[in-house]
């Protein structure tokens, strides 16, 4: 069954790529590729937001039942909110401070297996999504084609969700659960580096 | 046994085009532009008899990596590669005739008329690997644009597997339709059969017809003709259209030493072409199946009516072009 | 549906996007317009996002309401040409484009059971309105004839397949929307709307 699933995702992948990578795009829309590409590399980028993202997925995973479904769906949605904060230009209180700080949460969270309410679960993220969004919706209307970038922007983002979700889905085998916490103790060690940056930076 | 009747009365008619080669028409030059090779790839043109209008009024276009300002024509490492055309021809002038002479002293002539409007040069030297590449480049992309705007070709093949319904059987049948096309378009290219194009294109509508029909009768219940031996029908009318096919390639004005392997390029260009358009068929026919989106019964014999009435209505213009021209 | 044949299409639908038809000179010939017609749209972004969130929503919703589109949507596209051409129709603003992207994103990501006749009007709509839009790109020497029917093949077989393989990915006749392919559909329905609510904001923005 899971040799199917993975088979599915390589597949997909591989089809979004040769859409995206078609140069037919570039030739008849201008900067379609060049938004698509940095709406792509945004995320992946800078590597708060990236290790944040995939920790989201990874918890998600872990906390099960309503978090394993509506997380993936509602997540984009409050990012795009965020995204549209950014786009009108209202500004949000210091934004590397709050994205580092989400590492670090999520991180610890997802190390320590913390089995929070699912309420409780969803404001950290959705805090975390609004600032995440924001962040690239700032950027949004200078690129070359809004619309590719956007596109381009949320393929990256489900597919780093996706790819915390597979990691989640390790805690099937033995052993995979010592891996998510690894994991997720090194997620929180890279966001209270970047934690202490960002206040070196505010002080 | 109606199968191998088809196929001799085929065969014959073959027989009887390869002893009619039509002919060429000769039309009158009117220019001839002369470009000798002073350095590797560098090339001093001059007119050596005048159009009749003026030279400067003809629009000559040479491969995009060429620089023209005449009397230099610098192509760079490259050479004199790729296609040369003139884009106005007709109005005035009927044909120029266009002479490269190689450093070697070789000389080489291109007629450019209204109807072989562009001529692909192979090099004043022994053919490269960049020349090869070139070429292939070309005619693939020219075989591909061949079949895909060959809506009379497309129809034909969407018979053959609206009958056929897929699987090993298809395989088989588009597979003979490929050979004999592939035959007859080197056989006319070569020079070996003429076939005059209107009464050609005619058959080729008539072809579309037959299948029509065909379809009709399977949907009724009989076993037709292509029902039984589709690889034979699939074989005999790729013949046809073969024919059909060289008559596009024929208007390039090729080189005789590049003809064979523009020849290969250009039926690869059009087998991709067909095999593109054979997956997408599929593709829908597997996606109305899955979507239970078919026409209800009332309705399920009208695309075989429509491909007929299509070519018949093909065939009835065509037929009236060659009545009109004896 | 076999893998073999899951495979086989997957391939195909690899090498389809890989030809570069839109190559020059097929566009210039007799029967080019047809092409113009059928790739423009395939090779616009708008288009392409706007058609794929039609038929992800069809086909989540099943064979039995997916079907009518087959026809639905390349009708409502040559309408939308055709009052463009005759009526001298003028494009929807961008706001009403992203909006119709945030709604359709919106409807798939609630995995909501909408009624056929809302499903067409969705469909007949949309297709007006990108009919409307891509009949900017014709010059006076277009062939209206052929470029209307290359607009129309490229929306019927484009919103076919899409339906076809969200229906044999999704598998709604046995699976229920809470299932792991479920909520794949459910989660590009987020992901979707995620971009109209951006392009809507933008819209507002600028």
């Amino acid at each position: 069954m899971m040799r199917r699933h993975l088979l599915h995702s390589a597949c997909g992948v591989v089809l979004l790529s040769v859409l995206t990578a078609s140069p037919g795009f570039a030739h008849e829309q201008t900067g379609v590729g060049g938004g698509l590409a940095a709406g792509l590399l945004h995320p992946l980028t800078g590597l708060d937001h990236l290790v944040a993202m995939v920790a989201v997925g990874i918890w998600g995973a872990q906390l099960g039942g309503a978090a394993i479904w509506v997380l993936p769906i509602v997540f984009p949605l409050v990012m795009a909110l965020g995204a549209v904060v950014g786009i009108l230009k209202i500004g949000l209180p210091v934004p590397e401070l709050v994205i580092a700080l989400s590492a670090l949460v999520l991180g610890l969270a997802v190390a320590l297996r913390v089995r929070a309410p699912f309420v409780l679960a969803a404001a950290v993220v959705a805090v975390f999504a609004i600032f995440h969004g924001h962040a690239h919706g700032a950027e949004l209307p200078s690129a070359a084609n809004p619309l590719a970038y956007g596109c381009g922007f949320v393929v990256a983002t489900g597919l780093l969700h996706a790819f915390g979700i597979t990691i989640g889905a390790l805690a099937r085998w033995p052993g995979g659960e010592r891996v998510i916490q690894g994991v997720g103790a090194a997620i929180a060690a890279l966001g209270g580096y970047f934690l202490v940056t960002s206040l070196g930076v505010a002080a | 046994m109606t199968g191998w009747r088809v196929l001799q009365v085929v065969l014959l008619a073959l027989a009887a085009l390869l002893h009619s080669r039509s002919a060429t028409a000769h039309q009158a030059t009117l220019g001839v532009l002369e470009f000798r090779e002073m350095r590797p790839g560098v090339f001093i043109g001059r007119w050596t008899t005048l159009p009749k209008d003026g030279a400067n009024r003809i629009e000559l276009k040479m491969p995009a990596h060429c620089l023209l300002r005449l009397p230099e024509l610098n192509c760079g490492d490259k050479g004199l590669v790729g296609q040369m055309t003139i884009a106005n021809l007709g109005e005035d002038m009927s044909a120029a005739i266009i002479r490269v002479t190689s450093l070697n002293g070789e000389t080489r002539s291109y007629t450019i008329s209204a109807a072989n409007p562009v001529v692909t040069v192979l090099g004043t030297d022994a053919p490269t690997l960049d020349t090869w590449l070139e070429l292939g480049k070309t005619y693939i992309n020219f075989g591909i644009d061949h079949i895909l705007l060959g809506a009379d070709h497309l129809l034909f093949v969407l018979g053959l597997i609206w009958i056929v319904q897929g699987g090993w059987r298809l395989l088989k049948t588009i597979t003979a339709f490929t050979i004999g096309h592939s035959a007859s378009l080197a056989a006319t290219a070569f020079g070996w059969i003429g076939v005059p194009e209107g009464p050609l294109n005619a058959c080729i509508a008539l072809s579309i017809v037959f299948v029509g029909v065909e379809i009709v009768k399977q949907q009724r219940g009989e076993i037709g003709l292509t029902a039984r031996y589709p690889w034979a029908v699939a074989f005999s009318f790729g013949l046809v259209h073969g024919i059909g096919f060289a008559s596009a390639l024929a208007g390039l004005g090729l080189e005789r030493r590049i003809l064979p392997a523009a020849l290969l390029f250009f039926n690869v260009g059009v087998e991709i072409g067909q095999i593109l358009f054979v997956l997408l068929v599929l593709a829908l026919i597997w996606a109305h199946r899955r979507l239970g989106a078919v026409l209800p019964s009332w309705g399920a014999e009208l695309p075989a009516y429509a491909i007929g009435s299509v070519s018949m209505f093909w065939f009835l213009g065509r037929l009236v072009r060659v009545l009109a021209l004896a | 549906m076999s893998l073999r044949l899951r495979t086989s299409l997957l391939t195909a639908l690899l090498l389809l996007t890989q030809v570069q038809i839109a190559d020059a000179h097929i566009v210039s010939a007799r029967l080019g317009d047809f092409y113009a017609g059928a790739l423009h749209p395939l090779l616009t972004l708008q288009d392409v996002v706007a058609w794929a969130a039609l038929g992800l929503l069809a086909g989540s919703l099943g064979a039995a309401s997916g079907r009518w589109l087959v026809a639905v949507f390349p009708l409502g596209l040559c309408l939308g040409l055709a009052l463009a051409v005759a009526a001298g129709l003028a494009p929807t603003p961008p706001i009403v484009d992203a909006a119709t992207i945030l709604v359709i994103g919106l409807l798939l990501a609630a995995a909501l059971r909408i009624p056929v006749a809302l499903l067409c009007m969705l469909a007949f709509v949309l297709g007006v309105m990108r009919g409307v839009a891509n009949a900017g790109e014709l010059v006076p020497q277009t062939d209206r004839v052929l470029y209307a029917a290359g607009l129309a093949s490229a929306g019927y077989v484009a919103i076919t397949l899409i339906m076809a393989l969200v229906l044999a990915f999704r598998r709604p006749e046995t699976e229920p929307a809470s299932s792991w392919r479920g909520i794949a559909v459910r989660a590009i329905g987020g992901w979707l709307a995620a971009i109209g609510l951006m392009m809507a904001g933008l819209s507002l923005a600028t």
